[in-house]
């Protein structure tokens, strides 16, 4: 008997009938499937995060960019992780045409807040707000401490960063040799102060060779609202066995553009000489070109765009002094059709993890 | 009309009971599985696991960051947990490399 045969039910109910059906149908196989075991230890909620503190200089304007990011992790059962990630970000620069005293803005954000239910060992179920999960840089590479130079992808703003709605994800081994990881998602248009969001849907699949550690993936996404634009991207990375090199890279394309990135980064911990200091050392190359559409001055600043399409190289030196404490500086040049520019930056970034509870020795 | 409705609340009841219940006795039974597993692996089992989360650590942590110290226990069975979410890794590399880091 099919559910339109409800004819006493009116459309609506029956959609949403319809819909509760076919999640709890999904939560019921995937639960069949297999339900993960215990870790063992009782994970305790942690209050973890970055500090950092940077300056930048863009083509000669100076702009002070202090920024502190806690992120909270509320495990509950074997099951269930309640996470969070608020971002306070100031912009301070110079007001008078480089004259007066700085001034600006301290942003504030919620990246994300949402509940992920592990269901076993194929499908994590998430529902709240979440990063959007397109490329690697948006959901793995985006915090302070981890990444190689603080100067974001010129097509980072291609990527809605976050979405309001649901998501499936997981990774699992096809075999000895092969890692599969994807993650489906929809999302619903929001214009809640601090929780705003399109209506879009979208997949990432990825496969990570763990053998020789490359991994590949495309993204693909679809608005839900106006015209209706695709956009699709795809990643690379690769950490060669013999050599400490990280190297990266990301394509994306969109009705607002589209662009690419190539980065290596290299940890000197081989130079056969200043040991101490070399092996604390990394030096940073990005090649990046972005293609314009056509935006204009205002929606490429909305979006975090290039005005105009540009290319450009940066050169940066990482200097891990303590765990989770790095000392960071980046020079690169853009060149673009409204003028070349230099950017500079200089900063340092620090991750903390607090426990929330009692942990016991360690 | 209304035994229609009273089926379809019917179904939806026993389906939200079934998914309730299932994880729930999986859990308990994947528990005790584990921990009469681990209490019959001996020391050598467990090097060879600790190499093999190292390896595993390396090349799944690697791919993002520079390896942190090791944080107590419970603190990295969250941030393991965390990290099977946001980078996807799979639930085998997730226990092995729980077990590196809390060894």
């Amino acid at each position: 008997m099919k559910l339109s045969s409800f004819n006493f039910i009116d459309r609506p109910q029956l959609h949403v009938l319809q819909w509760l059906a076919l999640v709890l149908l999904s939560v019921g196989v995937v639960s069949a499937a297999g339900a993960q075991s215990s870790d063992g230890e009782r994970p305790v909620p942690i209050l973890t995060g970055n500090a950092g503190y940077f300056t930048f200089v863009n083509g000669g304007q100076v702009e002070l960019n202090p920024q502190f990011n806690p992120v909270l992790l509320l495990p509950l059962g074997d099951k269930w992780l309640i996470e969070s990630r608020g971002s306070f970000e100031g912009d301070f620069e110079r007001k008078n045409d480089g004259s007066g005293p700085y001034g600006g803005m301290v942003e504030k954000e919620i990246d994300y807040l949402q509940a992920d239910y592990i269901a076993n060992r194929y499908v994590t179920f998430t529902a709240g707000r979440f990063l959007t999960p397109f490329g690697m840089y948006n959901e793995r590479m985006y915090p302070i401490w981890i990444r190689d130079l603080q100067t974001v992808p010129l097509i980072f703003g291609l990527n809605q960063e976050s979405s309001n709605g649901v998501m499936m994800r997981g990774g699992f081994s096809l075999n000895s040799k092969v890692n599969l990881n994807y993650a489906t998602y929809f999302s619903t248009f929001s214009t809640i102060h601090k929780f705003e969001s399109d209506r879009i849907a979208g997949f990432r699949v990825g496969v990570f060779l763990p053998g020789p550690r490359i991994e590949v993936g495309g993204s693909w996404r679809k608005e839900l609202q106006e015209d209706r634009p695709n956009a699709f991207g795809f990643h690379f990375a690769w950490q060669p066995l013999a050599i400490p090199l990280n190297l990266r890279s990301e394509y994306a394309r969109s009705d607002d553009g589209s662009g690419y990135w190539i980065e290596a980064a290299y940890r000197l911990s081989q130079v056969p000489f200043w040991q101490k200091a070399m092996r604390r050392t990394e030096i940073v190359g990005r090649a990046q070109q972005f293609f314009s559409t056509g935006l204009d001055a205002d929606e490429a600043e909305e979006y975090g765009l290039p005005e105009a399409s540009a290319r450009q190289g940066d050169f940066g030196l990482n200097y891990y002094l303590h765990d989770g404490l790095k000392a960071t500086a980046s020079y690169g040049r853009q060149f673009s059709t409204i003028g070349n520019l230099n950017v500079w930056s200089v900063g340092i970034a620090y991750r903390f993890a607090i426990p929330l509870g009692k942990v016991g020795p360690q | 009309m209304r035994t229609k409705i009273i089926w379809l609340a019917s179904v939806l009841a026993l389906a939200s009971l079934v998914c309730t219940a299932m994880p729930a006795s999986k859990a308990a039974d994947s528990n005790s599985n584990n921990n009469s597993a681990l209490l019959n692996q001996n020391s050598e089992d467990i090097a060879v696991m600790r190499v093999e989360g190292e390896r595993r650590f390396k090349s799944n942590c690697g791919r993002c960051h520079a390896a942190p110290h090791k944080f107590p226990p419970r603190m990295m069975a969250t941030i393991v947990r965390h990290m099977r979410v946001r980078a996807t890794i799979t639930d085998e590399d997730r226990r092995l490399i729980l077990l590196y880091m809390t060894q």
